[in-house]
């Protein structure tokens, strides 16, 4: 009988029978995954993040407006490039420890505490947990960048790219990238690095989101620039009622009907309230 | 090569599979029973790997009468059909699984239907108006699309369960060469002659 | 031939006004030969959620007793319905349980949650074969055919469509798009879930 709770931690039960289909030679299909721009850039005052907001399942468009800046603590935030499933579960599962990190130290969470968990647990899963991440925040001693590699590595940069994206938005920071900018000035080069990956990585595209966090403040820029908007179809394609032949209907009324019906009491047998 | 069908009718199911039991290219016996019935209402036609078919059936019939002699019922078709899936489900998954494939024809008792569910070994199942298994299948499933009246009477469905067999013998390299065909109805389950 | 198309099966949810649509083909094969035309993919949750399950039909069995089996623990442990977004989360956690061995299904959801005023509001999503949500403003689809109704629904689509439109517009999404797909078709479904009623229609399809 299956518990009612779940043992923590992954389920391999389906791994014989999976072996078993792929000696037969069927082979496992594509997961999701962000082809994906993301990158970050220090400034004056912190950090700005971007990311492109394309999925993708080998060829085929998944998702064209999806969110790859994934929140870790309120002054940390981690974009996430790779396998879209372990990046979306690997930063929700180390939020949710910062945050008990957090609570159980009385102190507001650290950027490498958050770069420490991530890099430990994919060093971990030896690369199996396929997550390329750019981590970024504003904590007690100041702003901080990283890069983590989907084997545990990391790098702390002042400017940062990953995905498959990385080479064209690496090419707009490495000409444009100057130490103290403004926030305006670090927001436009985010926006440039990004615009860069979208126009010229095929596994990009659709619109820019970005977040810039400082000491006081983190603010998250969703869907900042959408340079590729759809225009509104210019003829109506509903096909007119009764276009579709069907066989047969079943209805499920979900509105629950319901009848009183007073039994006892009479009208003159009112209740003595007196 | 194995080949086993299912028609259901008018009140009734008809299951037949060929009584071949072979290994390699050597037939070892000609009059293999390979139906078995596991309750008063419901009949299993088993085909697959041969050590595994025998184990595997005999297992869920002692389970399905051990239902029964607790329970003083027995199972309907679609929960035996359930249970029997979920054990071919959690067989694929471990390390030794059972390679065997069914055609679950019962009668139920309460609704007074006839039903009958294919099941593969990986544990996939589905309630069909006739199913077949086996190189076999390819040739029975075509004609019964054309043939199969779901209101036919019993002589009816056994003419086109004749017409099934004749049709794999005339055109399959690898025809068995007998079947046992058994039938289940409100009477309960008998064996027939065709 | 990927282990997907073993059965085949395809599914598509899409949004309308006040209302959400779900349909699937009725397909089960066993590679090219066809086994049944009324394998139903498509499962009430609850009053106002239903959920599709294309990929391997061992697995489209098993997802369904086991997402039964926690929802109905949802339901007596929180003395409520389940809200879809919560569903959702159910649905994602559960795959990714199985990351490492998982089960070949794309699930796709759709339903009506509720709103804090009272009223209800579509919902749909899909996730991959891993649990990665994908929470669409239009449609989602997936399958064998999905390449295809990708598509079909990206021309075919448009906002604010009423119920009995939203049905039309599926419907033909659906049969056209399996009509270019092997290992999809032979019938298909269609429920077109509004706030007070399900309407569900067996449709006319090819047989071939």
């Amino acid at each position: 009988m299956a518990s009612v709770y779940s043992p923590p931690g992954f389920n391999f039960s389906n791994e014989i029978r999976n072996n078993f289909l792929l000696e037969k030679g069927l082979p496992l299909p594509k997961a999701t995954s962000t082809g994906t721009t993301i990158v970050g850039c220090l400034f004056k005052d912190g950090i700005v993040l971007g990311a492109d907001t394309r999925a993708t399942e080998g060829p085929i468009v998944a998702d064209k407006n999806c969110e790859k800046i994934h929140y870790i603590t309120e002054n940390i935030r981690c974009c996430g490039a790779g396998t879209a499933a372990d990046t979306e579960f690997t930063t929700a599962l180390i939020s949710s420890n910062m945050e008990l990190h957090a609570l159980s130290t009385g102190r507001k969470p650290r950027v490498v505490t958050a770069m420490t968990m991530l890099k430990q647990m994919l060093y971990r899963y030896q690369g199996h947990v396929g997550a390329a991440l750019v981590l970024g925040g504003v904590d007690a001693t100041g702003p901080h960048l990283f890069t983590i590699h989907p084997h545990g590595s990391t790098d702390k940069l002042p400017y940062v790219t990953m995905g498959s994206g990385s080479l064209a938005a690496m090419a707009v920071f490495e000409s444009g990238w100057r130490a103290d900018m403004s926030r305006d000035e670090a927001l436009n080069l985010v926006k440039a690095a990004i615009s860069a990956g979208i126009f010229n990585d095929l596994g990009s595209g659709s619109n820019v989101d970005a977040c810039i966090i400082t000491a006081t403040h983190t603010e998250l820029l969703r869907n900042v620039e959408m340079p590729n908007q759809r225009v509104e179809k210019e003829r109506k394609y509903a096909f007119r009622r009764g276009t579709t032949a069907w066989k047969n209907q079943t209805v499920r009324d979900l509105i629950v009907k319901e009848e009183l019906t007073t039994v006892g009491a009479g009208p003159g047998e009112a209740m003595d309230t007196t | 090569m194995e080949t086993s069908f299912a028609i259901t009718g008018k009140g009734y199911v008809i299951v037949a599979a060929d009584t071949t039991a072979s290994r390699s290219i050597v037939k070892m016996k000609v009059d293999e029973d390979k139906i078995k019935t596991l309750s008063p209402h419901l009949l299993m036609a088993y085909s697959g790997e041969p050590g595994d078919t025998m184990q595997f059936a005999e297992y869920v019939e002692r389970n399905i009468r051990l239902y029964q002699i607790r329970n003083l019922y027995a199972l309907r078709p679609s929960a035996a059909a359930s249970w029997i899936r979920r054990s071919l489900a959690e067989s694929i998954r471990s390390r030794k699984p059972y390679a065997v494939n069914l055609l679950l024809g019962g009668y139920d008792t309460a609704t007074h239907t006839p039903h009958l569910y294919w099941v593969d070994y990986l544990g996939t199942m589905t309630e069909v108006p006739f199913g077949a298994h086996g190189y076999g299948s390819y040739f029975a499933l075509s004609l019964l699309d054309r043939y199969h009246d779901p209101e036919a009477s019993l002589e009816e469905g056994l003419a086109t369960l004749k017409r099934c067999i004749e049709e794999v013998s005339k055109r399959l390299v690898v025809a068995p060469g007998n079947y046992k065909v058994k039938v289940v109805d409100k009477n309960g389950v008998r064996e027939v002659e065709l | 031939m990927s282990i997907m198309e073993l059965n085949g099966g395809s599914v598509i949810a899409m949004v309308g006004k006040d209302c959400v649509a779900i349909a699937s083909d009725l397909r089960l094969g066993n590679q090219a030969l066809g086994i049944s035309a009324n394998f139903q993919k498509i499962f009430p949750v609850t009053d106002r959620i239903y959920l599709g399950l294309p990929g391997l039909a061992t697995d489209v069995t098993t997802l369904r007793e086991r997402f039964r089996f926690r929802v109905n623990m949802y339901t007596i442990k929180e003395e409520r319905e389940i809200e879809p977004e919560t569903f959702a989360r159910l649905v994602s956690s559960t795959l990714y349980e199985h990351r490492f061995g998982p089960y070949f299904i794309e699930p796709v959801m759709a339903g009506l949650s509720k709103t804090p005023s009272g009223g209800y509001k579509p919902f749909i999503a899909a996730a991959d074969l891993i649990g990665c949500l994908n929470f669409a403003k239009d449609f989602v689809v997936a399958g064998t055919a999905s390449s295809k109704l990708y598509g079909v629904a990206e021309g075919l689509w448009e906002p604010d469509l009423e119920p009995e439109d939203l049905f039309e517009t599926i419907s033909q999404t659906l049969l056209n798009a399996v009509d270019r797909d092997a290992y999809s078709g032979w019938g298909c479904v269609v429920h077109v879930i509004t706030k007070d009623k399900v309407v569900t229609r067996t449709l006319k399809g090819r047989m071939d």
